[in-house]
């Protein structure tokens, strides 16, 4: 299941099954943040636009991070660089609107 | 906080369960599947059929890489006139069809037994048992065209569209925790409805078992007209000139 890509000098085989499981770490990570980030906000009682400035932040630290995990060797885990920055973003913000609304509803309104 | 009051009691008899039921459920429904799913029977006669296909298509790619004596061997083997194991082999199509063959049957049967039922009755339960409740409110303002998604069942002309009714606050947790039940149940989970909704709107649950009479033939006419053409013509003089990596000789011809 290897897939070579061909570059002239240098080809390098990549193991799909290898890439899928680090894409699905990567997913792991990106849901459990936006569920901690939005229960954060959800009983900070951030409201309107803050909140979503709030995911902004929450999302752009975990891609910092992922990108400083993955450090100078990131190419032997990835193809490339940017799904490590946007993989998961909208699906994620979902997860973190559900439980921004859950927890805000459960601490703020009544 | 809230320019409207309501009733703390809501939020531990209206909220919470609304949460733990869709929740759980979804949970319920991951295992139930797991317990009513049958695996499927595949016969020694489909393994090995694909297995000799699969041969026949790696003589295809890589017999290059083999001497012409062992190449044309497996050759004949697979496509011989009199012998050959494309020619001898007979299968008769047996493709079935859904209606007529009963575990098939039992199979769509569970699958809607497992998805459909379920949606359809806590739907409606949650509807009838906690119908008319104003829950919740999401923190964002929202424009007037989200009030018949967010506030099925009230129907108030003068309510700011960011109140959620309780149906409503049903269906948000039913599309917000997919990604919980993956992060939960790991990748390929039952629990979600979404994704099966989609796969019975594209039909692709269904797909047949491909006939292998025909896969032969057209495996026989691939190797038919593939030629030996042997790439390790020259590997002794490039072996020993000494000047190539050895990478290089291996992707040669690879990309050609």
């Amino acid at each position: 299941m290897a897939t070579s890509r061909g570059v002239k000098k240098e080809p390098h085989a990549y193991s799909e099954i290898s890439l899928r499981g680090n894409r699905s770490v990567m997913e792991y990570c990106r849901t459990s943040m936006s569920a901690l980030s939005g229960a954060t906000a959800g009983i900070l009682g951030l409201t309107g636009l803050y909140g979503f400035i709030f995911y902004l932040i929450t999302s752009l630290c975990l891609s910092i991070m992922l990108v400083v995990k993955a450090g100078s060797g990131w190419k032997k885990y990835f193809i490339s660089r940017t799904p490590l920055l946007t993989n998961g973003f909208m699906g994620g913000l979902f997860t973190y609107i559900l439980f921004w609304t859950f927890l805000y509803g459960m601490v703020h309104v009544y | 906080m809230a320019e409207l009051l309501l009733d703390t009691n809501i939020r531990f008899w209206v909220v919470l369960p609304i949460v733990c039921i869709t929740f759980f459920v979804g949970i319920i429904r991951h295992y139930v599947s797991i317990l009513l799913q049958s695996d499927k029977k595949i016969d020694l006669q489909q393994v090995s059929d694909g297995q000799a296909l699969m041969r026949s298509r790696l003589l295809r790619e890589n017999g290059k890489y083999l001497p012409k004596d062992s190449f044309v061997m497996r050759k004949h083997f697979f496509n011989d006139e009199e012998k050959g194991f494309f020619k001898t082999q007979k299968r008769q199509g047996q493709v079935k069809n859904p209606m007529t063959d009963p575990s098939m049957m039992t199979d769509m049967l569970k699958g809607n037994v497992t998805n459909i039922l379920p949606m359809i009755m806590i739907g409606g339960w949650i509807n009838w048992t906690f119908s008319g409740f104003i829950t919740t409110k999401v923190p964002f303002p929202l424009t007037i065209r989200f009030k018949p998604m967010l506030q099925r069942g009230i129907e108030l002309a003068s309510l700011d569209a960011s109140w959620v009714s309780s149906a409503s606050w049903y269906f948000l947790n039913v599309f917000g925790l997919r990604s919980m039940y993956t992060l939960i149940l790991g990748e390929n989970n039952a629990a979600d409805q979404a994704r099966i909704m989609q796969e019975q709107m594209s039909g692709s649950a269904m797909a047949m078992p491909p006939d292998p009479s025909k896969a032969f033939k057209a495996e026989w006419e691939a190797l038919q007209i593939t030629e030996h053409n042997w790439s390790l013509q020259s590997i002794e003089e490039e072996l020993l000139s000494n000047t190539v990596a050895p990478e290089d000789i291996y992707v040669k011809d690879k990309f050609v």
